[in-house]
């Protein structure tokens, strides 16, 4: 594929692109550059035709070429010249080719493949003859880059999505194509080569690995720019990975800049490019399209606009280089550059030497992580079942198992396909091309493991992310080794180096250390992969085998371990550990033992990864401490009798089922007095608690230590398995009901110790928490939870309860030096309370961190209304109980404070813009408007139906079996953060075990409270005449409709895009007074009863807070479900409108009867103060027994209360947001000070309140 | 992921054509060419992604994953407005060529019902 010879300048100058580097670092050292803007936008402009394009070498070509611009650099030249020109006369330091689409892929198209070559060869002609005019012209030094498109198709995606493992194009094939393109850009002496709107990773490594290939041929190094795209919320690329997962998995390039372009405008890739910029040491290149066009089809950005945004990314130091994609003409790059030129480049940030992988998402080996688990089932050397699947040709299954092992915490997951009986190398492809289909699974970096060569690049084709190998050695010599190594480095891997050389496998510390030594120095120095890619594998042999000479192998490992860490910086060491306990195959007890006492010592030694079923890994501490010490004498060679004991000991272990199956008898019983106390605390049985505890008192000095011994370090195992998602909260809140009981236990002892010896100290706590549910709250089951977690964590809980005033609050915090503050809250207006908190301790001067719970809060809310008030300190969103510990540990750690805190901060910042933007969007309606909008049924030819009586009637002596059969269990499991439908959640394959347990204990509990009368329900209801004014319904005294009774006042929705919806308010569904019909409004108000508040109480006193949960949350429950049965009867009996309504109780929780029953406070009309005219109706307070506190909750809290309607055609809603206007003529309305509704309306105002009144 | 069931798609052709929504209902609209400054029938990449409906389902699971909108059960497509409506029946159905990884994602989620 030669040039064409009439078009070639005979020489172009080929640049010393070593001179280039350094003159463009040093450039972007001191300012920020400037790159050029679209080309595409320009061509357009000119209106060129069919004859444009074809010129005279295409004259008479077979496919139609208008649309191929890249041609034009062979048939119009000059044009393409000029274009670049203005772009350099604009300001622009460097300006891409015109080859976008110039590979023979893309060309294919027009059936242009043969002149691709020439496209980039002239390509670069033109731009660097425009690069030679301007500097003539001004004198400042112009660079020319080589833009190489992502081609038109993608490598590591099905275009078919009914055939995921599909691939339209091949790596090799990608290779090929990039590799004649990249030829005619050096040729031509383009000075870099830019990979941009990157689509799809896999390509691009393709790229690279084409270009690094020609610069080995020819000795060169050309600079490479990369540059990815991101089109969609997800904020990610095309191809599915995250900003930090690309740059990881083409960092091998070595480029110059990374950075995006194309995307959605500046503003919409700012995100990306701080992600970048934080993670990336080198240049940042961000050239995003001029802005989107609005949704009225308009207009592109303005240079103005664009440059104002990019000022933003200036301003905040992530530019290097700055530029436009499509869109952008001259103009905007000339405002561009003169806004960059105002302001001091990034600084490239600094990157420890650490392993960094990335599959979808990125992964880096931090100190923070001890130990990376590989996950091993999917090797089929490694899992019997995964073999058979694989054998089979399930892949779906054997997908299956891989999703289990990634969301059961695998970091990395190891692919193995080394089986005879099938293609090995195409078995490989294809599971891994399936497998990229699979986010779940795609998310986590791959490990590639295979014995043989040629399986392993075969795996390195099809992956986008940076994969690790395994593994790669020196068994057949240096030469091979090498080969490898720079294929590994090529593909952008990270590599596992087997302790093996030329004369076989290292067994002895002194051949383990030798032979990686000698590896570290022939793959950094002569092959150049950076050293924290290299991970050494020295052995794991089998021990105990009666074979003496094997009898050291485990110290063997331990120690070469350490020396090898010590020796070689950067390095990791990992093994496969199964291999260790080959002896005692078919004894998985024992197995399981000698592989956590192994690892217990390897890690400590150095070792960071390794090939284990997470699964299945016992834990040192909860190991017999007969079979732990046999297994350190083995693993250790302490003595030389050990493997005999061993073997003896094994020998009683045999048949167990190994961890999973212990727990169901009662061997544990015959454990020491430690284990058990341990084993009864993950377990959750109380049965044995007190007496263990008097055990463990008499042998421990002091009754202190026994709880800073085995209770702590037994909820230190709950507390690992909570946070690694192996228990459940229920299971959490049982353990702490058994550590509450031991300590109970313990105070009498540690007060009598006390009154003996003054000086006692006291129980050391990891910090002090203050937890409290806002004034005019109560609810308190969440803020219970978290208060439970938090203290199986050893941080000491000060609960203040329920309806708390913010300076009882304060003054606790201050008193009692507390070292957080948790708020809890359930109904809206907690939300403003929250605020409130925040703001007063601002204040005064606080400065501990808040933390914000509760059903109602959320992430955007804290962001947006606390985090602003609490300067100082720090507010953070927690939403589940789950996250507590994290939250709070990272509070009130020094070293993870400030990196915690300021991650937040930037969360917080990105929400609160989110929602802003979000929020400007969504514009509303005038109220008069929405109320021309409003749902407008014909009333003429309906007639409202009749309810049986008129006023309020009490209900009692409910029977509570009856009342069980319609709760609706699934928010029961919610409130205990087990996310799912019931009944389906009791057979989920996760939570499954823990949902069973806890559903077991709340049919028992609901048994109880069915036999002993535990709750006492009342129910009020009543009916009144009612008919609609404008946006209120006017209740009346009696049929003759003369005397009015009460007002219901109403809130309208004022969203502006309804898309044929109405308007509505709760008004529409009542027939209005000018229409002449008698309609009705129907009210009610149920309670569990009071007797919960004391049972709850009871168990609390009892330390058993799990039980105390239980029954608030089955109060709730009851009172839902009370609700639920008088709206049943309502609608049969009392008003009777579908007396033969027949539905089943799921039909029910589906809500698809006839009618609604909406609660003040709650979406369709948010306004809680609005209940005081309900109470007052049904009288409350002395017809149930439920009262409102001063935020208009409900006491008892289990408590529900709304409005009946009967219209068929009434439907559940939601207010959303409210304007000004119709704050102020809701005000006057009911006459209510404005300010009054502001505030109770807080939350769903769509202005600021204090913002207009300053206008 | 691929384990749910997958969210039933109605698309409407016709201006003017009605369908209930509800509260549970998510509404998207597509609008007739992104008018980004390409040449017709041209589009990048990011404007592609603001007219390919696939692209914009992907975008309401975001939403919802992020809490920028509340769960819905059902999804109204209006494409009254685009020219070739083959196109987005054929996005819908799996027979337009992905471009995305995220459109292998709307493939398992969503189903085209009517």
């Amino acid at each position: 594929m030669s040039p064409s010879p009439d078009q070639i300048n005979a020489n172009p100058a080929i640049p010393d692109w070593n001179e280039v580097r350094a003159a463009l670092t040093s450039a972007m050292a001191e300012r920020i550059l400037v790159l050029d803007g679209a080309m595409g936008t320009m061509i357009q402009r000119l209106g060129l035709t069919e004859e444009n394009f074809r010129g005279e070498r295409f004259k008479d070509w077979s496919h139609p070429l208008k649309g191929n611009n890249d041609l034009l650099v062979l048939t119009e030249p000059k044009v393409i010249e000029d274009i670049h020109l203005d772009y350099y006369l604009a300001g622009a330091d460097i300006v891409e080719t015109n080859t976008f689409s110039a590979t023979s892929v893309a060309q294919a198209d027009y059936a242009c493949e043969e002149a691709v070559y020439d496209i980039n060869f002239q390509g670069v002609v033109c731009a660097r003859r425009a690069a030679l005019r301007a500097e003539a012209i001004d004198g400042r030094r112009r660079f020319v880059a080589g833009a190489l498109g992502p081609t038109n198709k993608t490598s590591s995606m099905s275009t078919d999505v009914n055939s995921p493992g599909h691939r339209a194009i091949s790596f090799d094939e990608l290779v090929e194509a990039y590799g004649e393109a990249i030829r005619g850009l050096v040729d031509a002496g383009a000075d870099l080569l830019l990979f941009e709107t990157i689509t799809d990773t896999l390509n691009t490594k393709a790229g690279i690995f084409a270009a690094q290939r020609l610069f080995e041929e020819r000795g060169i190094d050309v600079p490479i720019m990369i540059s990815g795209t991101i089109t969609d919320l997800s904020g990610r690329t095309l191809s599915g990975q995250t900003p930090t997962a690309f740059w990881y998995s083409a960092r091998h390039s070595r480029p110059i800049t990374i950075g995006l372009n194309c995307a959605l405008g500046a503003n919409l890739m700012r995100d990306h490019i701080a992600e970048l910029s934080g993670v990336a040491d080198t240049f940042i290149c961000a050239y995003p399209n001029a802005g989107l066009p609005n949704e009225m089809g308009a207009y592109d950005e303005t240079p103005e606009q664009m440059a104002a945004q990019l000022e933003v990314f200036a301003s905040d130091g992530l530019l290097n280089i700055v530029g436009g994609c499509c869109g952008s003409t001259p103009d905007h790059i000339r405002a561009i550059a003169a806004t960059a030129a105002r302001f001091a480049p990034r600084q490239v940030p600094h990157a420890d030497r650490l392993l960094r992988l990335a599959g979808l998402e990125a992964f880096t080996l931090t100190k923070d992580i001890p130990f990376v688990n590989i996950g091993e089932r999917t090797n089929v050397t490694g899992s019997a079942r995964f073999r058979k699947l694989i054998t089979a040709g399930d892949y779906t299954a054997a997908l299956d198992v891989a999703r289990d092992q990634v969301a059961n915490g695998a970091q990395v997951i190891d692919i193995n396909m080394d089986e005879g009986l099938i293609d090995s190398k195409q078995v490989m492809i294809e599971f891994l091309n399936l497998l990229a289909a699979e986010p779940d699974i795609a998310k986590v970096p791959l490990m590639i493991d295979s014995s043989k060569w040629e399986v392993i690049e075969a795996g390195l084709k099809c992956v986008q992310g940076k994969a690790l190998v395994n593994s790669i050695s020196l068994k057949e010599g240096e030469e091979a080794f090498i080969h490898h190594a720079k294929l590994v480095k090529a593909y952008g891997a990270a590599v596992v180096v087997m302790a093996f050389d030329e004369t076989g496998q290292a067994d002895t510390k002194a051949r383990k250390v030798e032979i990686c030594a000698r590896a570290y120095k022939i793959l950094v120095e002569v092959v150049g992969l950076p050293p924290e890619d290299i991970i050494f594998d020295p052995n794991v042999f089998a021990v105990a085998t009666g074979i003496e000479e094997h009898n050291n192998y485990g110290v063997d490992f331990i120690e070469a371990t350490k020396e090898i860490t010590d020796a070689l910086p950067h390095v990791h060491i990992s093994g496969g550990i199964s291999n260790l306990s080959f002896s005692f195959r078919g004894n998985e007890p024992v197995r399981e033992a000698m592989h956590a006492v192994f690892l217990y010592y390897a890690i400590q030694n150095g070792m960071d990864m390794g090939i284990v079923n997470a699964g299945q890994l016992a834990v040192y501490e909860s190991i017999d401490k007969e079979l732990r010490d046999a297994c350190e004498d083995v693993i250790l060679n302490r003595r030389a009798d050990s493997t005999d004991r061993m073997l003896e000991l094994a020998e009683r272990y045999k048949g167990q089922a190994g961890g999973e199956g212990k727990a169901k008898d009662l061997s544990w019983r015959e454990l020491p007095v430690g284990e058990r106390i341990s084993h009864a605390l993950v377990n959750g049985i109380t049965e044995y608690i007190e007496a263990d505890t008097e055990e463990a008192r008499l042998s421990f000095e002091r009754p202190l230590h026994v709880i800073e011994g085995p209770l702590m370090s037994g909820m230190n195992v709950v507390g690992d398995l909570f946070g690694s998602g192996k228990m459940f909260l229920p299971q959490v809140v049982k353990s702490a009901r058994v550590m509450k009981q031991a300590v109970a236990y313990l105070l009498p002892f540690m007060e009598e110790e006390k009154n003996a010896d003054g000086n006692a100290t006291g129980r050391r706590s990891a910090g002090k928490v203050l937890m409290a549910t806002v004034k005019g709250d109560v609810h308190d089951i969440g803020k219970n939870i978290v208060g439970v977690v938090l203290a199986c964590n050893n941080y000491e809980i000060i609960d203040l309860g329920v309806m708390v005033p913010t300076q009882k609050i304060l003054e606790t915090a201050k008193a009692e030096n507390v070292d957080i503050i948790g708020l809890s809250g359930l109904i809206t207006p907690s939300l403003d309370e929250m605020v409130h908190v925040a703001s007063e301790m601002e204040r005064e001067g606080f400065d501990i961190p808040l933390l914000i719970g509760g059903a109602t809060t959320s992430r955007v809310h804290t962001a947006v209304k606390i985090h602003p008030r609490y300067a100082r300190g720090q507010a953070v969103h927690v939403n589940d109980a789950s996250r507590a510990v994290g939250v709070v540990s990272n509070l009130l750690s020094n070293d993870t404070k400030v990196t915690f805190i300021d991650q937040v901060r930037a969360e917080y910042a990105k929400a609160a813009a989110a929602h802003e933007r979000a929020e400007s969007e969504k514009r509303r309606l005038p109220l008069v408007s929405a109320r021309e909008n409003a749902f407008k049924p014909d009333w003429s030819g309906y007639t409202p139906p009749k309810p049986s009586f008129i006023g309020k009637r009490e209900f009692a002596d409910f029977d509570l079996a009856e009342l069980a059969t319609f709760i609706d269990w699934t928010p029961f499991f919610q409130t205990w953060e087990l996310k799912g439908r019931y009944p389906a959640i009791l057979q989920d394959e996760k939570q499954g075990e823990a949902a069973r347990a806890l559903w077991a204990d709340a049919q028992s509990m609901l048994k109880q409270i069915i036999e002993e009368k535990w709750f006492v329900p009342k129910a009020v209801v009543g009916f009144w005449p009612a008919n609609a004014v404008g946006d209120d319904i006017r209740l009346f005294t009696g049929e003759d409709r003369k005397d009015e009774l009460a007002t219901l006042f109403t809130l309208r929705q004022q969203l502006s895009k309804r898309d044929g919806k109405p308007n509505l308010a709760l008004s529409d569904f009542i027939a209005p007074a000018t229409s002449g019909k008698a309609d009705y409004i129907g009210g009610f108000a149920v309670t569990a009863g009071i007797e919960e508040v004391a049972i709850a109480e009871r168990f609390e006193r009892a330390n058993d807070d799990y039980s105390s949960i239980l029954v608030k949350a089955l109060a709730d429950r009851y009172a839902e479900a009370l609700a639920e049965y008088m709206h049943l009867r309502v609608r049969r009996e009392f008003w009777g409108y579908a007396a033969d309504e027949a539905l089943s109780n799921d039909d029910l929780l589906t809500e698809t009867y006839q009618g609604i029953r909406p609660a003040p406070g709650y979406p369709a009309q948010p306004d809680h103060t609005e209940k005081t005219t309900l109470f007052r109706l049904l009288d409350t307070e002395n017809s149930v027994g439920i009262t409102l506190t001063e935020s208009f909750a409900m006491w008892p809290g289990s408590s529900v209360s709304g409005l009946y309607f009967s219209h068929p055609d009434a439907y559940y809603f939601g207010v959303a947001k409210v304007e000004r206007d119709q704050v102020l003529d809701y005000a006057q309305r009911k006459g209510m000070a404005v300010e009054e509704v502001e505030r109770w309306l807080g939350p769903i105002l769509n202005y600021m309140p204090g913002a207009v009144a300053a206008e | 992921m691929s384990r749910m069931e997958p969210i039933p798609v109605t698309l409407l052709t016709e201006p003017g054509q009605l369908v209930p929504l509800d509260a549970d209902t998510a509404l998207i609209r597509l609008s007739a060419n992104s008018g980004h400054g390409h040449a017709d029938g041209d589009t990048c990449v990011a404007c592609a992604a603001q007219t390919d409906v696939r692209a914009l389902l992907y975008n309401l699971l975001e939403e919802h994953r992020r809490d920028m909108r509340p769960a819905f059960t059902r999804v109204v497509v209006d494409a009254s407005a685009v020219s070739d409506k083959t196109q987005v029946v054929a996005a819908l159905t799996g027979r337009l060529p992905a471009q995305a990884l995220r459109d292998h994602t709307v493939a398992r989620m969503f189903v085209l019902v009517g």
